[in-house]
């Protein structure tokens, strides 16, 4: 065979030079990322289109961003949608299709318009949120207050869906046996029906809204197209303003709805819901044990209390009686030994001073009788000298006449009959003659 | 209860029947109860009304919260 062919190489050359074509270069290309993996910085990844219906691939095309745009890019995505670029996202990327010999062809991407991954959805939602918030609704079922306990639930589901069934199993099977009574409020959970069917039901619980604790909402799964339903402004106003909290569960953790935004709690799934509830019936149970517990050690406390009061006392009683005993004889005691001290020290001077006064007394009488004995003694000395009889025996005599002792011649009478006393006796003579005569 | 003191001059024919309380009642009797009992004003006298009724208001919200075993069948019969 003698044919022309091409080298890869001059294949190659040739694919080069025909992608100077401008359509090629600085297009944006909206697409669904796959099979995303970073690499030395540089991020790798399938730009695809999926079919509708089937969810096939219908075309891809090998895209990268080179580091020294990727961080800048990743930041910018970031800030928008909150959300890393990553596999199974919607983007619309700008960028340069190129060819490399040994790698093919590559789209190049050079800018992101994060705008085009929050969607018609996102929007949408969003301009629904706004709206709830200039009606002043947004936040009104999230502020209730909850009826305490949360028992009697108002299920809105489709009747005999997984998820009720879940829902149902998980709140029966709690092994605290808390008494939930549940109710279902049939609804069409999917498809055009969803909103109206879901109003309606809520409309048939508001009328009785006394009987109910809180609304729970849920699904089982599903596709996540058909959760757009739940994006509906109208619904989403009846159940931020509904006047019990609702809980909602209608899809998992990626799949936000606007009732998510309005409803009290979101739950994942419509076991998370029965767990949430029985949460809250826990709260209750363990605050009743916590209270009765503080009471019983309240009562065991008062009781010991007094009990340890009492027993003092017992204890304490004997002893307080010996003790007024002890007390009242030593007070007596004291008495005794403080009159007697005051006796002491009254009586004793005195006794001292009569005492004193006494030997003083004694004393003078001495000396009085002695100064009178001697003065005796030497008065009876001069009696001694100068008595008569003594004087006689010294040779003196008493002359007397008739009696009376004559001291002077003179006085005699001449022939007078005179006694002369001596010593030893007397004699009696007659005068013969006197000085006169 | 406006006051947060167990009423002093409380005597059992005073008392709600607990039967006619709410739960949300029950559980602040059982409160105000408890700060009575905690406080020094409690005289012992009052315990054994104070312990029984507080027995009383628990085991009626325990009854509130929790179901008993028929009745837990009664429910699950009538889902199935």
């Amino acid at each position: 065979m003698d044919r022309n062919y091409l080298s890869v190489t001059a294949l190659g050359s040739i694919i080069s030079a025909r992608l100077t074509d401008p359509s090629l270069r600085n297009v944006w290309v909206a697409g669904e990322l796959s099979d995303v993996r970073i690499s030395g910085g540089h991020c790798y990844m399938e730009l695809a289109d999926k079919d509708k219906a089937t969810g096939r691939v219908s075309a891809r095309i090998r895209g990268a961003i080179w580091a020294n745009v990727f961080a800048r890019l990743a930041a910018k995505f970031g800030h928008a949608t909150g959300r890393q670029i990553a596999t199974g996202l919607k983007v619309m990327v700008c960028g340069t299709v190129s060819y490399h010999p040994a790698f093919g062809i590559t789209f190049v991407i050079t800018d992101i318009d994060p705008s085009y991954t929050m969607g018609e959805v996102e929007r949408r939602r969003r301009e629904i949120l706004e709206q709830l918030q200039k009606d002043g609704v947004l936040e009104m079922n999230r502020s209730l207050p909850w009826n305490t306990p949360t028992l009697r639930v108002a299920v809105i589901s489709a009747p005999g869906a997984a998820g009720y069934g879940d829902f149902i199993n998980q709140l029966y099977s709690n092994h605290l046996r808390l008494r939930f009574t549940v109710r279902l409020f049939a609804a069409t959970m999917q498809g055009d029906r969803t909103v109206p069917s879901v109003m309606a039901a809520l409309t048939e619980i508001a009328a009785d809204v006394d009987s109910w604790d809180c609304v729970v909402l849920i699904r089982g799964g599903g596709a996540t197209t058909d959760l757009l339903s739940f994006d509906d402004y109208s619904l989403a106003s009846a159940v931020a303003q509904f006047p019990v909290p609702v809980i909602v569960g209608i899809g998992h953790e990626r799949d936000i709805t606007v009732l998510d935004y309005v409803a009290a709690i979101r739950v994942k799934t419509p076991t998370a819901a029965a767990e949430y509830l029985i949460s809250k019936g826990t709260e209750c149970l363990d605050r009743l044990k916590r209270l009765g517990a503080d009471i019983l050690s309240c009562s065991n406390d008062m009781i010991a209390g007094c009990r340890t009061r009492l027993a003092y006392c017992e204890g304490a009683l004997p002893s307080i009686a010996l003790n007024s005993v002890t007390a009242a004889r030593q007070h007596i005691d004291r008495g005794v030994l403080s009159l007697a001290t005051l006796g002491s020290r009254r009586i004793m001077p005195q006794l001292t001073h009569i005492e004193a006064v006494g030997r003083a007394i004694a004393t003078a009488a001495n000396a009085t009788v002695a100064r009178r004995f001697e003065d005796l003694e030497s008065k009876s000395l001069i009696l001694n000298v100068l008595s008569p009889v003594s004087t006689l025996k010294r040779g003196y005599t008493i002359t007397r006449i008739n009696g009376h002792a004559v001291t002077s011649a003179e006085d005699i009478p001449l022939g007078a009959s005179i006694i002369t006393s001596f010593a030893d006796g007397e004699i009696t003579s007659t005068v013969t003659k006197t000085p006169k005569s | 209860m406006t006051d947060t003191q167990y009423p002093n001059t409380m005597t059992d024919r005073q008392l709600t029947p607990i039967s006619e309380l709410t739960y949300t009642q029950a559980i602040s009797e059982l409160e105000a109860i408890l700060q009575t009992m905690q406080s020094d004003k409690c005289d012992i006298d009052k315990l054994t009304l104070l312990t029984r009724r507080a027995t009383e208001l628990i085991t009626f919200c325990r009854a509130r919260l929790t179901a008993t075993d028929e009745e837990l069948r009664a429910i699950l019969a009538d889902l199935q």
